[in-house]
C-alpha cells in the first residue's frame, strides 16, 4: 500500500465518520462543523485523486462560503433545540425508511461490483493540470458557464425577494 | 490513468456518504439538518463523478463537479431563504409541523 | 367602361350605407343608394347599346386568376353575350326604379340604422344579381346565386322584431339550402364531366361530343334543376314565396317577383346546351313548370291578403317560364322572365301604394272603392293586370303566348301525351290567373270601402317617387312585347329570338326546333289564349264587381271543404309540417335527450366522476410532510433499481 493510498483511506474514515457525526449530532451548529470536517476529508481525496482545482474549491466555496452562509442563519434565528411535539414519532416511516436505505446501498454497492473497475483509458495529459481543465471550461464548456452566472444571479434576487418582501409587510 | 487506490474503493466511500445522507434526510425533521444531509448526498455524487474521471481519464468529470458545486451555492441560498422566511411564518423549521399543503 | 364597375358601384353603395349610413342619414343613403345603381344603370346601358347594335359579339372581361390550381383553373370573369345583356337590361333598370320607388315607400316610418340597412342591403343584392348574370363561369354565378339568396333572406327578415317575419326569413334561407344543395352537387357533376367551370369550355365540350356526356348529363340536370327550383320557388320548394311577402313590398317586388327568382330561369336558359341533351331532365323541368302554374293559380283564387295573391301568381307566372323552358323554348321563357318582370314589379309596387295609402293594411276584404283616391296607382295596376292577364298588345301576351304555342308545338319524343296536357293546364292556367287577378282589381279598386273610417279618412295618393316608377313600368308593360311578336306577324317580327338565337337556339348537330306551327294553327292558338284570358277577366269583373262577391261565396258555402282546402292552400306547409318539420324536431328531440344528455354527456360524466373518485382516494397521499415525499421518491428509486438489476 502506496503512501498516498495510505493518506487516502485515513480521509476516507474522517469524511465517513463527520458526517456521521453531522447527521446524529442533535445541535445544528455542532452538526454544521462536523460537515465541514468531513468536506475538508472529501478535499484530501479529491486532491489525491488528481482534481487539485475541485479539491480548491471544495474547502474555498463549500466549506468556506456555503456552510458558513448555514451558520450565519443557524446564528440569526437563534434555533433551540426543541423536544419532540407527542404524536410526531412515525413508526412506520422511520421502519421503511430504514428498510429503503439499506436496501439502497445493498443494491448500489451490487451494481458497483458487477460493473467492475472500467479499463483505464490512456491520456498522456495528466489530469492534474488545472490549465487543461480550465480551457475546456472556457471553450467547450462556456456556454453552461455562462448559464451558471445567470443562474446565480437569479438565486440572489430570488433570495432577496423572499426575504425582503416579509420584512415589509 | 489509475490513481492511488482502486476505482471500487471510491465508489464504496461514495455509496457510504451518500447512504449517511440519506439517513440524515429521511430521518431528521429539524430542516437545517435535512438540507446538511443533502449537501453531503451532492458531495458523494461529485466524488464517484471524479474517481471515474480519473479512472476514464477525461476531465468531463471534473467540469461537471465544477458545475455541481456551483448550482449547490445557487440552491444553498434559495434553500436558506426559504427557511428564514418559514420560521418567520410559523417560528419553527421541523418539517413535520409544516405540513399545511395537504389534502 | 368596364363591366366590373356595373357591379363595383353597387357595391361600394352597399359599403358606404352600412358602414356611414346611420351616421349620416336619410338624405346621405337614399342618395348613395340611388345615386350608385343609377350609375351602374347608366354604365349598363353605355355597354349594352353599342353592344345590340354592333356585331353582338360575346366580350369576356377578365380581372385575374381567381383559383389556380394543377386541376382547376377560375378566372374572375364577366361576360357580356345577348342573354346576360337581356337580363342586366331590365335588372339594372328595375333596380333602379324600385331604388327610387324605396325612398318613398321607406321614408317615413323607419329610423336612420333602419333605413340604412335596407338600402344596403339592396344595394348589396343588386350587386350580388349582377354576379349571377355577368359571371362567366359556374363558380361566380354561385357566389351571385348565394349572395342574392342571403340579401332576400336578409330583407325578408327585415323587420326582424315581428316573429313572422324573422320566420318567414329563416323558412326562406332554408328552403333555399335544399335547392342549393341540388345546385352545389350539379356544380360537382359538371366539374367531374368537364373538368373545369367555364361557360364556354364546358358547352363546347358538350355540344362537340353528345354521345359522351348525355347519359351522365340527365342527373347533373337534374341537380341543377333542383337549384333552380329552390330560388325560383316552384312546387314542392315555393313554400317560402309566399311567406317572404313579410319583407317589404318593394323588396317584394324587387327580390321575389322581377329578378331574384328568375335567377332559376337564367341558368337552366344558360345551360340549354346541357338541358337540350338530357331529354329526360327537360320533360323534367316541364312538368314542375306547368304543374306548379295551375297549383298555384288555384291557390291564389282563394288568398285575400293582397301581397299573398300577387306571391302566388309570381309562383305560378316562374312555372310558365319552366314550362317554356322544359319544352326547349327557352328563347319563350327568357321573353316571358323579361315582360313578367315589368308587371310584376309593377303590381307590387302598385300594392305596395294601396298599402301604403290604407296605412299597412293588406286584406282585399277591407279595401274597395280604391280608384277615385288613387288615381295613379289604379290606371298602372290595371294596365299591369290586364298585362298579367294576356290581354293584347300588352307586353304578357306576347310572352304567354309564345310559351303557349311552343308548349302546343311541342312533340317530345316520349309520352307525347304529357306535352298537350301540360298546354291545356298553361291554357287553364292563363284562364285562372286572369280571373283572380280581375278579382283582387275589384275587390281592391271597385265597389264600396270596407275598411275603418280612420282608413278611408287617411286614403292618399303616395308620393312622386313612388308614383314616377309605376308609370314608368305601367308604360314598359305596355310596350314590351312588341320586342317578341309571334311569328304571324312575319319571319323576323321576333326581335328577342333573334337577339337571343346565338345562345339559345339549338346548336348545329343536334336536333332541330320542334315546331313550325302554320299561321292559321298559331292565330287560332292565340283567339284561344284571348279568349280565355278575356273570359277570365269577365268572370271575375262580373263576379266581384258587378255582383259583390255573391256567387263565389254561393260556391264557397256549397263545396265547403274544397274551398277551405284551397284557401288554406292546399295545406303544403302544413303537410311539410307533419311530414319533415315535426319529426325532424322529434328525431332532433330524441338525440338530444338520449344521444347527447344520457350518452355522450352520460360518458363524459362518468369519466369525470371517475377521476374524481380516483382523486379522492390518491389525495391521502398528499400528506403536506416533506419526508413523506423524500421517502417516496427514495422508494421509487429502489423500485427502479430492482428492475435495472433484475434486467442484468
Amino acid at each position: 500500500m502506496t503512501g498516498s493510498a495510505m493518506v487516502f483511506y485515513a480521509a476516507a474514515v474522517l469524511t465517513v465518520v463527520f458526517a456521521a457525526v453531522m447527521v446524529v449530532h442533535r445541535n445544528p451548529v455542532k452538526s454544521t462543523l462536523a460537515l465541514v470536517v468531513s468536506f475538508f476529508g472529501l478535499a484530501i481525496c479529491y486532491v489525491l485523486l488528481s482534481a487539485p482545482l475541485i479539491a480548491v474549491l471544495q474547502v474555498i466555496v463549500y466549506a468556506g462560503a456555503i456552510l458558513v452562509l448555514f451558520l450565519f442563519v443557524l446564528m440569526l434565528l437563534n434555533l433551540r433545540e426543541e423536544p419532540a411535539p407527542p404524536g410526531s414519532s412515525r413508526p412506520i416511516q422511520t421502519v421503511l425508511s430504514g428498510v429503503a436505505i439499506v436496501s439502497f446501498a445493498g443494491l448500489m454497492l451490487g451494481l458497483i461490483r458487477a460493473s467492475g473497475d472500467p479499463a483505464a483509458g490512456a491520456d498522456p495529459q495528466p489530469l492534474t493540470d488545472i490549465a487543461r481543465v480550465s480551457r475546456l471550461l472556457f471553450s467547450d464548456y462556456l456556454l453552461p458557464f455562462e448559464a451558471v452566472s445567470v443562474l446565480l444571479l437569479a438565486a440572489l434576487v430570488g433570495a432577496f425577494v423572499l426575504v425582503y418582501s416579509e420584512k415589509r409587510a | 490513468m489509475s490513481g492511488p487506490v482502486p476505482l471500487l474503493h471510491v465508489l464504496i466511500l461514495s455509496v457510504a456518504l451518500f447512504a449517511i445522507g440519506l439517513t440524515g434526510a429521511l430521518l431528521r425533521r429539524n430542516a437545517i439538518h435535512i438540507f446538511l444531509s443533502i449537501e453531503l448526498m451532492m458531495n458523494a455524487a461529485n466524488l464517484a463523478l471524479i474517481g471515474y474521471a480519473l479512472s476514464w481519464g477525461t476531465p468531463e468529470g471534473q467540469i461537471v463537479v465544477f458545475f455541481v458545486i456551483a448550482i449547490a451555492a445557487a440552491e444553498a441560498s434559495v434553500g436558506l431563504a426559504i427557511f428564514v422566511a418559514l420560521f418567520r411564518h410559523t417560528k419553527t423549521i421541523d418539517v413535520n409541523q409544516v405540513n399545511l399543503l395537504k389534502w | 367602361m368596364s363591366l366590373w364597375w356595373i357591379l363595383a358601384l353597387p357595391f361600394a353603395g352597399f359599403l358606404a350605407n352600412i358602414l356611414l349610413g346611420p351616421r349620416l342619414g336619410k338624405r346621405f343613403v337614399s342618395v348613395v343608394a340611388t345615386g350608385t345603381v343609377a350609375a351602374a344603370t347608366l354604365i349598363a346601358f353605355s355597354r349594352l347599346i353599342p353592344f345590340v347594335s354592333g356585331t353582338r359579339e360575346t366580350v369576356i372581361e377578365s380581372i385575374g386568376s381567381w383559383i389556380s390550381t394543377d386541376r382547376l383553373s377560375v378566372d374572375l370573369a364577366l361576360r357580356l353575350d345577348p342573354l346576360s345583356a337581356l337580363m342586366l337590361s331590365f335588372v339594372t333598370f328595375v333596380g333602379f326604379l324600385i331604388h327610387v320607388y324605396s325612398v318613398g315607400y321607406m321614408h317615413h316610418d323607419e329610423t336612420d340604422a333602419g333605413y340604412a340597412r335596407y338600402f344596403a342591403y339592396l344595394n348589396l343584392f343588386l350587386a350580388a344579381m349582377l354576379v349571377l348574370i355577368l359571371g362567366d363561369n359556374f363558380l361566380l354565378m354561385f357566389v351571385g346565386w348565394e349572395g342574392v339568396g342571403l340579401c332576400s333572406y336578409l330583407l325578408i327578415g327585415y323587420y326582424y322584431d315581428r316573429e313572422y317575419a324573422a320566420a318567414a326569413g329563416r323558412k326562406a334561407f332554408v328552403v333555399n339550402r335544399i335547392g342549393d344543395y341540388g345546385f352545389l352537387l350539379g356544380l360537382f357533376g359538371i366539374f367531374t364531366l368537364f373538368g373545369g367551370f367555364s361557360y364556354d369550355a364546358v358547352f363546347s365540350a358538350a355540344a362537340a361530343d353528345p354521345g359522351r356526356y348525355a347519359p351522365a348529363l340527365g342527373l347533373v340536370c337534374l341537380l341543377l334543376f333542383v337549384g333552380a327550383v329552390g330560388k325560383s320557388a316552384q312546387f314542392p320548394l315555393y313554400v317560402w314565396l309566399p311567406d317572404a311577402m313579410a319583407g317589404p313590398t318593394p323588396v317584394s317586388a324587387l327580390i321575389h317577383a322581377a329578378t331574384m327568382v328568375t335567377a332559376g330561369v337564367y341558368m337552366v336558359a344558360r345551360c340549354n346546351v346541357l338541358f337540350r341533351l338530357a331529354t329526360d331532365a327537360m320533360m323534367v323541368v316541364a312538368i314542375i313548370g306547368g304543374f306548379t302554374a295551375i297549383f298555384a293559380a288555384v291557390i291564389a283564387l282563394a288568398q285575400n291578403d293582397i301581397k299573398k295573391v300577387l306571391a302566388y301568381s309570381t309562383v305560378s307566372q316562374l312555372g310558365y317560364m319552366f314550362l317554356a323552358c322544359g319544352a326547349g323554348a327557352f328563347v319563350a321563357g327568357m321573353f316571358h322572365v323579361t315582360t313578367h318582370a315589368f308587371f310584376k314589379a309593377c303590381l307590387f309596387l302598385g300594392s305596395g301604394s294601396v298599402i301604403h295609402a290604407m296605412g299597412g293594411e293588406q286584406d282585399i276584404r277591407k279595401m274597395g272603392g280604391l280608384k277615385s283616391k288613387l288615381a295613379i296607382t289604379y290606371p298602372t295596376f290595371l294596365i299591369a293586370t290586364l298585362a298579367l292577364a294576356g290581354i293584347p298588345p300588352l307586353a304578357g301576351f306576347f310572352s304567354k303566348d309564345a310559351i303557349l304555342a311552343a308548349a302546343f308545338a311541342w312533340h317530345p319524343e316520349k309520352a307525347a301525351w304529357i306535352a298537350k296536357l301540360l298546354w291545356a293546364a298553361g291554357l287553364l292556367t292563363a284562364g285562372l290567373t286572369a280571373f283572380y287577378m280581375m278579382r283582387l282589381v275589384s275587390l281592391t279598386f271597385h265597389g264600396a270601402f270596407r275598411g275603418t273610417h280612420e282608413q278611408e279618412h287617411h286614403v292618399h295618393e303616395s308620393p312622386r317617387s313612388m308614383t314616377v316608377p309605376l308609370i314608368v313600368l305601367a308604360f314598359l308593360s305596355i310596350v314590351a312585347g312588341f320586342f317578341g311578336l309571334p311569328v304571324v306577324f312575319g319571319e323576323h317580327a321576333n326581335w328577342v329570338e333573334g337577339f337571343l338565337s346565338p345562345i339559345l337556339l339549338p346548336l348545329a348537330g343536334l336536333a332541330a326546333e320542334p315546331h313550325h306551327l302554320s299561321h292559321a294553327v298559331e292565330w287560332a292558338l292565340i283567339a284561344l289564349s284571348v279568349a280565355v284570358a278575356a273570359g277570365g277577366l269577365w268572370l271575375g269583373w262580373t263576379w266581384y264587381a258587378k255582383q259583390g262577391g255573391a256567387v263565389p261565396a254561393r260556391i264557397a258555402a256549397r263545396y265547403p271543404a274544397a274551398y277551405a282546402l284551397v284557401a288554406e292552400r292546399f295545406r303544403v306547409d302544413e303537410l311539410y309540417d307533419a311530414l319533415i318539420v315535426r319529426p325532424f324536431v322529434a328525431l332532433s328531440r330524441i338525440l338530444w335527450k338520449v344521444v347527447d344528455v344520457l350518452i355522450i354527456d352520460g360518458v363524459l360524466n362518468a369519466g369525470a366522476f371517475l377521476v374524481e373518485l380516483l382523486g379522492d382516494l390518491l389525495r391521502f397521499l398528499q400528506t403536506g410532510n416533506v419526508r413523506n415525499y423524500a421517502l417516496g421518491i427514495l422508494l421509487g428509486l429502489v423500485a427502479l433499481m430492482f428492475y435495472v438489476v433484475s434486467g442484468f
